[in-house]
């Protein structure tokens, strides 16, 4: 029984795992939000609170959502604010541990677990004194050297008796995490040993990874470092005959980072079967393709992150792409017919925007060809009539 | 014989005369002479509020609002043919020089007196209206850049009053992907405020070139050590992006910028431009002016009619509600006695910027100008050219570019 009731717990837990990947998160400026109390289970640690409503918004970016804090002054309480509308709660603590769907009314709530299965849920307060304030925190992940056991964060300016700070919890992927108020300033990440201790991080309340080395020193960057990274792609091009020593500017786009120094980038070397291709790092997605000293350069051509890519330029806004090798004379073919039809497409708005014009344009096209018409029935009839005219004085 | 060729003759010149009758040689007929067709290219809220509004002030003219996303080009090729062409077209001001020289345009002190215009408009928006001495443009509102900051990462007390203070934020804050001030460094409009700042120009009023004056490569010279705080690639949706996904602390950004930033949930500040340290003058961005132009057809056979769009345009209710849909500070000076209007803060921020902006050029060569000086950014800025050489090069190129074109 028991082991049935797991796999269908295992079931349950990867089923709502998918949902919520679906699930947009909802986020708005200064919204109203409630607070949500939670008793678990003695042997239930660390309870995070996963929030969303009938229309599938997340109040939290991803799964298990919110950590939630302690209340030092309810023993066995703990305590999250949630936004107003996520009416729909699931309280979590570690792989496996969690409630079933608990579905709340309007205003704060108090939750006692008795186990996975049950749970109640009050409107009236259980907890005792004021309820601490929303605090807005945000992220830190942090990467340590194994010598520093049980580390910890404080923010601020560090208070006598305060070095303890607040304990940073390790994650499945190596980084001790942590949460911390926005408007912290500076943190300082502390181990258990003597010594252990960086100097005040002045960061920006966003979400940080912070890598600590053995003596202290840190660097941070707020670019999840564990995102996967794609592989280098090679790129490949056919360009115009008039189009010298062509290069490649090549960049992430939206965040800007540009793969080379300075324009116009590096330029192709001679690849297979006429290509020219050049490799570069696989997380860019924009790429511009340039000759002549980038004198001449398409537009921004947009591609797919991690693939290969081969394309062929016949001119600065004239290109097609492919994602697997084609013969180059073949391709050209259809980069015309593509291009064509891309044209077609791009001028689709301008037709719609000015029809009149258009109908004009071919109206007074069509008033032209008929004037000029007439004027030459005319003259060929005058030039006739001087003819016989003289040719009846003879 | 004589009879016939001369029935041949009447008759061709008959058809010839008739063919040449277009719409611009029929009378108008009384209807016709009433309705008044407005090319534009805004969204659709503006255009609604556009058309609303003069539906109150002037019921009884028949006011048509056409939509053009090519308005310039279209305008190009049907300007002189009075079937195709509008009757007015709202837009910015800086095409005005080029519809001026093709002469199909009618300046507006020939329709509302010069006196009453000077009495009702925000000085700098009827500068930006005149072309070669003539007020060609009913100003109705106006935009300029503004510092921008996200109040979550940049404390009040930090918000740089001076652009060495700019400098010193941007070092202390840049770092690990995030930046403390980015803006389109490599990009005419943008950088002609840090020329303006110096007293340099890209092309002033009066057509001169001004890429080599070294009040322009001193501008350029001090504004590389900000540009290499930011990052290589510097277009318009890579800054805004940077910017409203909370990676950016502050930007200069157009007033097209503030919905977005506030619906994607900022808290959004908005400060005076920093001052230059070197000179003392505030970056000093280009103003653009959105307004009406009369087209001469309308203006000779729709006169009544055209006058009195005109005077509808010129009331304040017209100005505060496109203000507010645009998201631009209203031209007529009477707005800013309205509640609505001085309770903005971006609209007023506008209105303080306009203090110290430089009217868009609107001159033809303008054209040549923005392509030019784009690639003189780029060498300077994203491939390390030399800025004195660069600027030279640059010059060269505009005056052998606008002979050309002469």
């Amino acid at each position: 029984m028991a082991k049935r009731f797991k796999k269908a717990m295992t079931v349950l837990f990867a089923f709502t795992m998918m949902l919520f990947a679906f699930m947009p998160m909802h986020v708005k400026a200064e919204e109203e939000r409630c607070v949500v109390y939670v008793n678990p289970p003695k042997d239930w640690s660390d309870p995070f609170l996963w929030a969303w409503d009938e229309e599938g918004n997340n109040a939290f970016a991803s799964w298990p959502g919110g950590e939630m804090e302690i209340d030092s002054a309810n023993e066995g309480w703990y305590y999250i604010w949630i936004p107003s509308w996520a009416d729909h709660m699931i309280v979590s603590a570690g792989e496996g541990v969690q409630t079933g769907e608990l579905i709340k009314e309007d205003g704060n709530v108090w939750v006692t677990i008795a186990d996975m299965e049950n749970a109640e849920l009050s409107n009236e307060a259980l907890t005792e004194g004021e309820i601490p304030a929303y605090v807005e925190k945000f992220k830190i992940h942090v990467s340590l050297p194994e010598s520093w056991e049980s580390p910890a964060f404080t923010w601020g300016e560090p208070k006598d008796g305060e070095d303890a700070g607040k304990a940073l919890r390790m994650g499945e992927d190596g980084w001790y995490t942590g949460n911390v108020p926005v408007a912290a300033g500076s943190i300082m990440i502390i181990g258990s040993a003597e010594g252990q201790k960086t100097e005040a991080i002045a960061i920006d309340p966003a979400e940080v990874w912070i890598t600590v080395a053995e003596d202290g020193s840190f660097d941070f960057t707020y670019n999840d470092p564990n995102a996967i990274e794609a592989p280098d792609i090679s790129v490949s091009v056919s360009v115009p005959k008039d189009w010298e020593t062509p290069c490649l500017w090549a960049w992430s786009a939206p965040d800007g980072t540009n793969v080379f120094t300075s324009w116009p980038g590096e330029a192709f070397a001679e690849g297979e079967d006429g290509w020219l291709t050049l490799q570069v790092p696989g997380w860019i997605n924009s790429i511009i393709i340039n000759a002549n000293e980038g004198n001449v350069q398409t537009t921004d051509i947009s591609v797919e992150t991690g693939k290969d890519v081969w394309i062929v330029v016949s001119g600065p806004e004239e290109y097609e792409v492919s994602y697997e090798a084609v013969q180059i004379q073949e391709t050209g073919e259809e980069a015309k017919e593509t291009v064509a039809q891309e044209e077609a497409e791009g001028a689709d708005e301008a037709a719609t925007e000015a029809p009149m014009q258009a109908e004009e344009e071919v109206k007074s096209g069509t008033n032209a060809g008929v004037i000029a018409v007439i004027v030459i029935i005319c003259i060929i009839i005058v030039g006739l009539a001087v003819f016989f005219a003289k040719k009846k004085k003879k | 014989m004589k009879k016939i060729i001369a029935s041949f003759l009447s008759i061709a010149m008959l058809m010839g005369l008739l063919c040449g009758c277009g719409a611009g040689g029929q009378a108008l007929t009384e209807e016709e002479k009433n309705t008044i067709v407005i090319w534009h290219d805004k969204e659709e809220a503006v255009a609604e509020a556009l058309l609303a509004e003069l539906k109150k002030s002037v019921p009884d003219v028949d006011v048509r609002l056409e939509h053009k996303s090519n308005l310039t080009e279209a305008l190009k090729m049907v300007g002189n043919d009075p079937k195709a062409a509008p009757d007015l077209y709202f837009f910015a001001h800086d095409k005005i020089g080029v519809y001026a020289e093709m002469g199909i345009l009618t300046p507006i002190t020939e329709l509302i007196a010069k006196e009453e215009l000077e009495n009702a408009y925000v000085g700098m928006t009827l500068d930006a209206a005149t072309y070669k001495g003539e007020i060609y443009q009913l100003p109705v509102y106006f935009e300029t850049l503004l510092f921008m900051y996200n109040r979550l990462y940049m404390a009040k007390e930090r918000v740089p009053a001076t652009t060495e203070e700019l400098y010193t934020y941007m070092s202390e804050k840049t770092h690990g992907g995030h930046y403390g001030f980015v803006e389109q460094h490599s990009t005419a409009y943008y950088s002609a405020g840090w020329i303006h700042g110096f007293g340099g120009y890209i092309m002033d009023a009066e057509g001169d070139v001004g890429l080599n004056k070294p009040e322009t490569i001193e501008a350029l010279m001090y504004h590389k050590k900000f540009v290499e705080l930011m990052p290589g690639e510097s277009e318009y949706s890579t800054v805004n992006t940077l910017f409203q996904e909370g990676k950016a602390h502050a930007t200069i950004g157009g007033p097209w910028l503030v919905s977005a930033s506030r619906a994607a949930g900022m808290d959004l500040g908005i400060a005076p431009m920093p001052v230059i340290d070197e000179t003392g003058l505030p970056i000093s961005p280009y103003m653009g002016v959105q307004g009406v132009q009369v087209l001469k057809y309308a203006a000779e056979n729709k006169r009544e009619a055209v006058v009195k769009v005109l005077n509808g345009l010129m009331q304040p209710e017209v100005g505060v509600s496109l203000a507010k849909v645009s998201g631009c500070a209203p031209a007529v000076e009477a707005c800013y006695e309205k509640e609505e209007v001085t309770s903005d803060d971006v609209v007023m921020a506008m209105r303080q910027t306009a203090e110290n902006t430089i009217p868009m050029p609107n001159r033809p060569e303008m054209d040549i100008m923005w392509t030019v000086a784009a690639d003189m950014l780029v060498n300077i800025n994203m491939s390390g050219q030399d800025v004195e050489e660069s600027c030279k090069a640059a010059q060269k190129s505009a005056e052998d570019l606008i002979r050309k074109m002469q």
